[in-house]
């Protein structure tokens, strides 16, 4: 596996997700699977064998009625820079067929689908659950196969799938920067489809080391809080809250540890 | 040289050793190795997309009433991705999860790809594909025999809306006919479009001014939930800044209730009894708006009639509810109740909504009253952050009809769902009664032709076994529905209109209390099944009746029919994709009410207050008498809706019945929810499977614990249990409507069920 | 390697064919006597199948692994590319959202060529079976890349400034369209994996380069110092 460690870090892509604006719609999900070719079949009950590249988790907080509240977590790929931010995500570091990378340009992991073999070792890896098997050859009833996004390849049975922060946008989004003769792009030329599609503006998507993307800032706030922190995974999802509740089942805290006041001992050194 | 069996192997393994050696030294094997890999990388079976040129169209979604702005991605011409319009003025980009699943409407395995005529029994599934001709002709050939022997009136049109050129071009069809049963489902706005009528004299179409408001008393409308425009409100939602409230008030933890500022549980079916405690509180704490009150309302206190009777005001009504007594009625805490009055009359802008989960039922007049009375105490009528009505399709205007003696004679006999009655004046639609109508009849049924567009009543009307009954007294049933619907698959004839990406059609919405949308849904595809617009089907129809009905329709088509009716207002529809129309509302406090006092009227004179016998026209609060005996139903079953799931005419696609949780939908079981507690208390747990029984009917179901459900309540989610559509959706779950039946207002004849009693046995 | 350079080194191995069979005639073997397998007689079949296979490697295999095909229309690049203004870009030109248009469809093609121009019986061709009935000619693409891979070609050839020759050689002066030659396992053009069976040695100059990832990481490598990420070109 190739190490890059040497060529400057250009961008990292990530994203920041509002609990109190998330209504649980699930909006996003649908604006991944139609954007994304997700298949679909009869029985999608069994969430362990259905594909989602974002996927909402309901939580409560367990108290009683009248007491009781609840909060939903869409839950994308994390895209991890892994321990140190070195590149080396968990399901990344055992993909023995390279069918995953970390782009050091952009922070994101790709899945390749020609190239994986179907092992699944990088879905043991992943703390997150967001990777998924396909188990079957996806089939698109009636005329369906027409609306399929010629941008992103349709999968076959054999091989894991996984968000990939809709880098075919960043692509497309690129292909017209270089057109135009521009480096740079702008915060709203690339961003993905579950973050267009939140109709509250729930999720905000940009670079995280862009000081002029909202990302930056939104990253930095009290409120932000990444999922199973002390994994040392260095997610790029982050999400925002207000309730302390909620940012207590963001990671197995013991009774006495206060979130957001515990010292990350390997925490994002470089 | 002699080759014995020995030499001859070695001489054969000498030349296979020697060619694999060899070929080792070829590019062949590896090569085939590179090229097999590739092989199997590209299955013919995995499409691949055609790439090419990406075009935007923008349109109008109109899978649901709300009218939102859709921008439609294209590859080659081709559909791919639908995205809210940022610039439509009534969702600002945002969109539902069945508005961006559209796609899956367009090409799915529902459609109904030409004209079909039923060859088994109804609901056999069983159809022969007939030319448009042949199907036209039938429609034609049975209207036109009804008419001929006096039986005009027994024509029945039922749509899913009244706004808007379809439903008028449909309406102006009976008219010319001679049928005056044109019907629209019911909904909430039924029974709050009754409410503001009567109190201040405007017949219209309710809009609540949530954009301006900045204290949002919800009294079970989900408006996180699907209720009203759900792209415009999740968009409002999102963009609210943290000074507005919202109060939600249900026995459930709705995602409405767990996005609001405050969730107040509240005993289901008690929701007038608390607008009228709070009312009480404001009026007694002197809260209310008293110029408001004074000036430009009727009724607030008592008052003597010609007659020289003395009538209560609604002052004087409410201090029967005291805050002692709501509690005891609501279960919500007296405090609790003095504080949210108090902070509702006191926030600048505060505004009261009712119309429960999605508001797909009516509720009683009672409670809509009581929440325009609210609204009334804080002067919120008619101005921003407040609530109005705006009369339908003010925008359109179509040369007058004119109409034979048949078409005369038949427009003047009673409607069939006896809206306008003297038993129900001020209703306008009442398609709840009229499956108890039918099955009652016992000579000829009223119903000879039922033509359904835009409606499922077979799945969305309550107690579907009694309604299916009616349905077999109506000896010819038309579908107009693009896809494979309950009521479809149970008709005669279907006449496919074409789905909504092919179709032109205007969309009204509102944007708010101070301005109408007119949006255009333009085709963004060329029809790709042998499928008509409905407004055709129609036109074709009224043409091939002759005379008259003829003359009424003088258009080629509903384009014609549409450009005509819009006149000026065409050409800047057609190249914006919409219009704003501001609403001709009157400046705050230059009050004008068509009543009777030309007041909003507290005490609504207009109301029929024969039923209950000589009952006060005020609002009052007596429990709806819901379906059950206590002893054998000691659960109570109340729906609840997500906006994951469609419960209208227009059921779930494929991808949002795979965003369904499961702890909503297991294999093909739905799941309840139930308090914890009462499920010790049934020896239930988390996923164990109970048979549900209710006074209507039973289901087997799966129980999911939760919390923030009042002990004692069963919830089930609406728009599962489908038993058409295909197999993503069919047989999934149960209907809701299959479980429980409508309980008619005495006063207004709409459905006011929320619920029924029923009991969960674990099997 | 050419076919000639087969033949030579074949040929004079061949020649001990002749003489196996006395010189490992030896006593010793304890075989059935009439005949016995001698290490010549070994070395010769060993060769013959060391040559055989040979053969048919380097000769028979790329023969049979690829079937021709010819273009619906022959057309002339040449012709063309003195009639337009703006060199390659005026018919295989990029969208405004910076993709790149590949094949110009018949909608290019119909200002010019709504009726035939000339006597030629390849344009008389294209206007009766497809312009005439609008239907899009089904031109064989050499350098189609399977649908995993995401080929920009605003950055190469805006963003690095290449040239549209430096990968697809000089067909924009070519009057002929050149046989397709397809890959019967895998159906992709034989101008992916390079026109040498090998691929050994550099295209000659004017042919298309090869186009497999192995191509594409090796000059990314040498242009910008390191391979790239896989989501760089793939999809």
């Amino acid at each position: 596996m190739k190490e890059k460690n040497d060529y400057k870090q250009a961008k990292r892509y990530g994203m920041v997700i509002d609990l109190d604006k998330c209504t649980g719609c699930g909006a996003c999900m649908v604006g991944c699977y139609s954007e994304n070719n997700v298949p679909f079949k009869a029985d999608e009950t069994n969430k362990l064998d259905s594909i989602n590249w974002i996927r909402i988790f309901k939580i409560t907080n367990d108290k009683p009625y009248p007491e009781t509240e609840t909060c939903y977590i869409p839950m994308p790929c994390m895209q991890c820079d892994g321990v140190g931010k070195h590149g080396h995500p968990p399901c990344v570091s055992v993909c023995p067929a390279v069918a995953t990378d970390y782009d050091y340009d952009t922070g994101i992991i790709s899945q390749i689908y020609t190239r994986c073999f179907g092992c699944r070792y990088c879905m043991a890896a992943c703390p997150y659950h967001a990777r998924k098997f396909n188990w079957w050859d996806p089939v698109w009833p009636a005329d369906m196969e027409k609306y399929l996004n010629p941008k992103v390849s349709p999968r076959m049975r054999g091989v894991v799938e996984k968000c990939s922060f809709c880098f075919h946008r960043y692509q497309q989004a690129r292909d017209k920067a270089y057109l135009e003769k521009r480096e740079e792009l702008a915060e709203n030329e690339y961003q993905t489809a579950c973050a267009e599609a939140c109709p509250t503006g729930a999720i905000t998507f940009g670079d995280l080391n862009n000081k002029n993307h909202a990302v930056y800032k939104l990253k930095n706030s009290p409120k932000a809080f990444r999922l199973l922190e002390r994994l040392n995974t260095n997610p790029k999802v982050y999400y925002l809250t207000s309730k302390k509740w909620v940012r207590r089942a963001g990671d197995n805290y013991l009774t006495h540890e206060e979130p957001g006041k515990i010292k990350n001992n390997m925490k994002e050194h470089h | 040289m002699k080759i014995d069996r020995r030499s001859f192997l070695s001489y054969t393994t000498a030349a296979v050793l020697g060619g694999t050696a060899g070929s080792m030294l070829t590019p062949a094997p590896w090569k085939l190795i590179d090229d097999a890999a590739i092989w199997t990388q590209n299955w013919p079976w995995t499409p691949v997309p055609e790439d090419g040129e990406v075009t935007y169209k923008k349109s109008v979604c109109t899978l649901c009433p709300g009218g939102c702005g859709i921008t439609v991605r294209l590859v080659n011409g081709r559909p791919i991705k639908i995205e809210g319009s940022k610039e439509y003025p009534v969702n600002k980009g945002s969109l539902c999860p069945m508005g961006i699943s559209g796609l899956q409407y367009l090409y799915g395995p529902s459609r109904v790809t030409s004209p079909l005529k039923r060859e088994g029994k109804r609901g056999e599934g069983k159809w022969k594909k007939v030319s448009w001709d042949e199907a036209l002709a039938a429609v034609t050939k049975k209207l036109s025999e009804l008419r001929a022997t006096g039986r005009s009136q027994s024509v029945v049109c039922l749509t899913g809306s009244d706004r808007g050129t379809i439903p008028n071009l449909i309406d102006r069809f009976l008219t010319v006919y001679g049928s005056p049963n044109f019907i629209r489902s019911s909904t909430a706005q039924d029974a709050i479009e009754q409410a503001i009528y009567l109190t201040q004299g405007k017949q219209g179409t309710p809009i609540f001014d949530i954009e301006n408001a900045n204290f949002i008393l919800s009294f079970g409308s989900g408006i996180l939930d699907g209720w009203g425009s759900p792209g415009r409100l999740f968009n409002l939602y999102g963009g609210l800044k943290p000074t507005k409230t919202i109060i939600q008030i249900e026995p459930r933890l709705s995602d409405t209730a767990a996005m609001a500022n405050q969730w107040v549980g509240i005993n289901p079916g008690t929701e007038t009894a608390l607008a009228l405690g709070l009312a009480h509180v404001i009026i007694k704490k002197s809260l209310y708006d008293k110029n408001f009150v004074e000036n430009f309302a009727f009724g607030f206190d008592d008052w003597t009639d010609e007659d020289g009777k003395t009538h209560d005001g609604f002052s004087t009504m409410v201090k029967n509810f005291t805050p002692e007594k709501v509690a005891q009625i609501t279960g919500i805490d007296k405090t609790e109740i003095v504080s949210l009055a108090r902070n509702f009359a006191r926030a600048s802008k505060p505004i009261a909504i009712n119309g429960r989960g999605q508001g797909d039922v009516p509720g009683s007049i009672d409670e809509s009253l009581a929440v325009q009375s609210l609204n009334a105490l804080v002067g919120n009528i008619n101005k921003p952050g407040g609530i109005s009505a705006i009369p339908d399709s003010n925008y359109a205007k179509w040369p007058e009809v004119t109409i034979d003696e048949v078409a005369s004679k038949g427009r003047q006999q009673p409607r069939i769902d006896g809206a306008g009655s003297e038993q129900f004046p001020n209703t306008r639609f009442l398609l709840n009664r009229l499956p108890e109508i039918l099955n009652k009849t016992k000579d000829e049924s009223p119903v000879q032709a039922l033509l359904v567009t835009a409606a499922n009543p077979l799945y969305t009307l309550p107690d579907t076994a009694s309604t299916k009954k009616a349905f077999d007294r109506i000896p010819f049933i038309v579908s107009f529905s693009p896809y494979m619907d309950e009521t479809a698959a149970y008709a005669d004839y279907i006449l496919p209109n074409h789905s909504y990406l092919e179709r032109l059609q205007e969309v009204p919405t509102d944007a708010g209390i101070s301005r109408q949308v007119i949006g255009l849904a333009k085709p963004v595809v060329q029809p790709i099944y042998d499928t008509k617009h409905v407004g055709d089907s129609f036109i074709l129809i009224a043409k091939a009746l002759g005379g008259f009905i003829s003359n009424a329709f003088p258009w080629n088509n509903y384009e014609g029919f549409l450009k005509e009716t819009l006149k000026d207002q065409w050409r800047e529809l057609n190249r914006k994709g919409m219009i704003e129309i501001e609403n001709n509302t009157p400046e705050p406090l230059a009050y004008t009410f068509n009543t009777v006092s030309g007041k909003f009227e507290f005490y609504p004179t207009a109301r029929n207050t024969a039923q209950p016998k000589n009952r006060s026209a005020l609002p009052s609060y007596t429990p709806v008498p819901i379906e059950g005996d206590i002893q054998r139903f000691q659960l109570v079953l109340i729906p609840y809706d997500t906006i994951r799931l469609a419960s209208n005419n227009i059921a779930n696609s494929p991808f949002m019945t795979k965003t369904i949780d499961d702890t909503v939908l297991k294999k093909q079981t739905g799941m309840v929810e139930i308090n914890p507690t009462t499920a010790r208390g049934l020896g239930l747990k988390e996923g164990s499977t109970a048979l549900l029984t209710t006074p209507k009917g039973k289901a087997t179901v799966k129980i999911h614990l939760f919390e923030g459900i009042m002990p004692g309540l069963i919830a089930i989610p609406k728009g599962l249990g489908h038993t058409a559509y295909n197999k993503f959706l069919a047989n999934k779950g149960t209907n809701f409507n299959d479980l429980i039946g409508p309980i008619e207002d005495p006063g207004s004849g709409l459905d006011m069920a929320w619920g029924i009693r029923a009991k969960l046995i674990r099997i | 390697m050419s076919s000639t350079d087969q033949n030579q080194t074949v040929s004079p191995k061949a020649e001990p064919e002749a003489a196996p069979d006395p010189i490992h005639h030896g006593p010793e073997t304890n075989d059935s006597p009439p005949a016995k397998s001698s290490g010549w007689a070994v070395f010769l079949f060993f060769m013959i199948g060391f040559a055989g296979s040979l053969l048919s490697g380097w000769i028979l295999f790329p023969e049979l692994l690829y079937s021709k095909k010819s273009q619906p229309i022959d057309f002339n690049h040449a012709l063309h590319l003195d009639e337009v203004s703006d060199g390659c870009e005026s018919c295989h030109y990029f969208r405004d959202d910076g993709s790149f248009s590949g094949m110009p469809d018949l909608g290019s093609c119909i200002d010019c060529h709504e009726e035939a121009q000339s006597d030629d019986p390849e344009e008389i061709k294209f206007v009766d079976e497809y312009v005439t009935p609008g239907i899009e000619v089904p031109w064989l693409n050499h350098s189609k890349q399977p649908d995993c891979v995401f080929f920009s070609h605003s950055a190469h050839v805006m963003g690095a400034d290449m040239s549209c020759e430096s990968c697809h050689g000089d067909i924009g002066t070519s009057e002929h369209t050149r046989v397709y030659e397809e890959n019967k396992l895998t159906g992709y053009s034989r101008d992916i994996w390079g026109h040498s069976i090998s691929r050994l040695g550099k295209p000659e100059a004017g042919t298309p380069r090869p186009m497999k990832m192995n191509d594409c990481a090796k000059c990314h490598e040498e242009e910008t110092g390191h391979k790239g990420a896989c989501f760089q070109c793939h999809k």
